[in-house]
């Protein structure tokens, strides 16, 4: 117990002397939450669509104006003049165009230019058949170029279309599916993206801090002193872990606060579970931390392993972007291995969802599994860079 | 040799632990008091295809101050790290007090003090804070530790004492570094080159130092590569390119060798064909 504090001691020393290191660890994972949380959005922000109305009716001018009044469009016309027609359509030809074929070249043309996403033709029987029962056709054009932002398009008209119908057309559809988001009913990409940007930057945080306070050791040699002394290799493992997961807590704490306040993402789930799980994957950091400083010959080498190392895969291969199920087999194999990849479903859980802890129970155990094992795996793996030096 | 052997099979017989540490204590003590504090034999340590110990043999008896002699890279450090249990010896054995140190590590750290040029003292930590952690790590109490505070204050100025090692001139350094070694108050001490970059005025104060520790019956072993510092030694070894080339007192080196000087020595010693693959200096 006396060999543990005198570590714990110095480390906390350590960390209170080097305020530079303090600064980089606290300001590295805010810096890059708010810069990848700007940048990775899947939220569309605009749906340009060109409407050609080439029936001119009532039922045609009621379908343009839902889409007019939904939050996300911006709707241009080839024949009627608006404010934003200007910005788009500089050649004056263009507006006179009338007929529906050289309309739909010129709105291609301007798909291809990326001036607007998609298109609507609708064809001049379009009231007229309406009117008669008869199944009415409107062409949408999306530009499928990046299928994510399609496949939002798609949904979106897909919402305004069912809504036209249902009011416009005397055919009732036989049923009408009441669809609900739940947990996330603007379908918004933050509070989705967020919690998996802060897992990964936890496990970065962690994995940096052990690694660089024992390669530090190596370099300037003092770790001899620690292992000439009667200290035993997991006293020196606990030592440097307790100290850095409570820094490691409160980075944690400070993104998770930027998260809250800066991305407005909800905490709906326990603020103790939140903190317990956290808790245990921040150890699981820790130890990987401590696992890459015994290959690690320098800081440098340890900083570039723990930052490449746990933000990759965490990024990639734990489902914060990509579906698991969308993975190869392969890579979801790997999946299975990567903390972040149990972590963020807890933490989506908490957030998202307010899950409590029967919901992630299997999650929390392989997390502490996990962590048993790195904290068993370093410590061998210490004692082994004590004695081996073959 | 026989009290070593029949001192491991002690230990394989005795069940309980603490009957096993009190009955090496015992042993510990009568060995500081009769025979050799360290033994070392046929000791070997390869990097790779680098030879760096070949196969060394020596034996230094209780309250004897020895001084390692070697050019840079010939073997000094290797040899103490493997004596100190921070490397593993290729082959060949070391004994610390009769304990072999491959298989009574945890035993013998008890009994070692260890300082060394390289690093010794954490430079952002003060000489207090240093003295509590190097205290701490070996299980010294608070109130032992205060005590041991004040016994340093006594020796640098009190002023010293509460600033970052790094701060410190290199002399007091050298002397907090030293002091933090001895804290367990082990028998058997190391010094690794404990005087480069240290003026001779404060070299020729080391070595006080070390005859006072000489007194109170503590074994040395100081490596080093100034030459003037063999005359300070009871017993001197001379180790170049992995073996040793010489060990006993100086008077009997100029005798056996026919050297005026121990410079003489080495510069013969040095201008010799190199061996093999055995190139030691770097």
């Amino acid at each position: 117990m006396i060999r543990l504090k005198a570590i714990i001691k110095k480390e906390f020393i350590h960390i209170r002397r080097d305020p530079r290191s303090l600064v980089i660890i606290f300001v590295l994972p805010l810096v890059m939450i708010f810069i990848f949380g700007h940048v990775l959005s899947f939220d569309l922000k605009k749906i340009e669509t060109l409407i050609i109305d080439l029936d001119r009716s009532l039922f045609s001018r009621e379908l343009a104006s839902r889409f007019a009044s939904a939050p996300l469009y911006s709707i241009y016309f080839l024949d009627r003049p608006s404010i934003s027609r200007k910005q788009i359509f500089k050649d004056e030809s263009i507006i006179r165009e009338k007929t529906g074929e050289r309309g739909a070249e010129v709105a291609e043309k301007w798909l291809r230019q990326g001036k607007i996403k998609q298109y609507l033709v609708i064809p001049p029987d379009f009231s007229r058949k309406l009117s008669s029962n008869q199944p009415a056709q409107v062409a949408v054009v999306i530009d499928g170029s990046d299928a994510n932002v399609a496949n939002r398009i798609y949904q979106y008209n897909e919402r305004i279309f069912r809504h036209f119908f249902f009011r416009a057309s005397r055919l009732r559809p036989a049923f009408e599916p009441e669809i609900k988001m739940f947990f996330n009913p603007e379908i918004a990409s933050t509070p989705f993206i967020i919690p998996g940007l802060v897992a990964a930057l936890m496990l970065m945080i962690s994995a940096m801090l052990t690694s660089l306070s024992l390669t530090r050791e190596k370099e300037t040699g003092s770790i001899d002193l620690l292992f000439i002394s009667p200290l035993r290799s997991q006293e020196i493992i606990i030592g440097k872990t307790i100290p850095y997961l409570i820094v490691a807590l409160l980075v944690s704490l400070g993104i998770i606060l930027f998260a809250r306040f800066l991305f407005h993402v909800q905490i709906r789930g326990s603020l103790l579970l939140l903190f317990l799980s956290s808790l245990i994957y921040l150890i699981v950091g820790l130890s990987l931390g401590i696992l890459i400083s015994v290959v690690a010959s320098s800081q440098k080498v340890a900083m570039l392993i723990a930052l490449l190392g746990t933000i990759l895969p965490s990024i990639f291969l734990s489902g914060f972007i990509f579906p698991l199920e969308s993975l190869s087999p392969i890579l979801r194999a790997f999946s299975y291995f990567i903390p972040a990849t149990y972590f963020l479903r807890i933490l989506r859980g908490i957030v998202l969802k307010g899950a409590s802890l029967p919901h992630f129970l299997f999650e929390a155990l392989i997390l502490v599994l996990m962590s048993f094992f790195l904290l068993g795996a370093a410590s061998r793996k210490f004692q082994s860079l004590r004695r081996a030096k073959t | 040799m026989i009290s070593k052997f029949s001192l491991s099979r002690d230990y394989k017989k005795s069940t309980e632990a603490t009957k096993i540490s009190l009955a090496h204590q015992e042993k510990a003590k009568s060995q500081i008091a009769s025979s050799s504090a360290i033994e070392v034999h046929e000791l070997t340590r390869c990097f790779g295809s680098f030879v760096a110990v070949n196969r060394i043999n020596f034996s230094i008896r209780s309250g004897e101050v020895v001084a390692f002699l070697g050019p840079n890279g010939a073997g000094k450090t290797t040899t103490i790290k493997m004596l100190t249990g921070l490397l593993r010896p290729t082959s060949g054995q070391a004994f610390i007090l009769g304990f072999d140190v491959e298989k009574n590590l945890p035993q013998i750290k008890n009994f070692i003090g260890y300082m060394s040029q390289r690093f010794s003292l954490y430079p952002l930590l003060t000489a207090a804070e240093n003295i509590e952690f190097f205290g701490g790590i070996v299980g010294l109490r608070r109130q032992k530790i205060k005590e041991k505070i004040e016994e340093l204050a006594a020796i640098i100025s009190s002023d010293y004492l509460n600033q970052p090692t790094q701060t410190l001139p290199p002399g007091i350094r050298q002397e907090v570094a030293l002091f933090a070694a001895l804290l367990h108050d082990p028998p058997i001490i190391f010094l690794d080159e404990p005087t480069s970059g240290v003026s001779p005025e404060r070299r020729r104060h080391f070595w006080m130092k070390i005859y006072d520790l000489k007194c109170q019956g503590k074994t040395l072993l100081v490596s080093t590569h100034n030459l003037d510092e063999a005359e300070y030694a009871d017993r001197i070894i001379i180790i170049h390119q992995g073996k040793i080339r010489f060990q006993g007192e100086l008077a009997s080196l100029y005798e056996q060798e026919k050297v005026t000087s121990l410079e003489n020595f080495f510069k013969q010693m040095v201008s010799e064909p190199k061996n093999g693959s055995n190139n030691s200096s770097y």
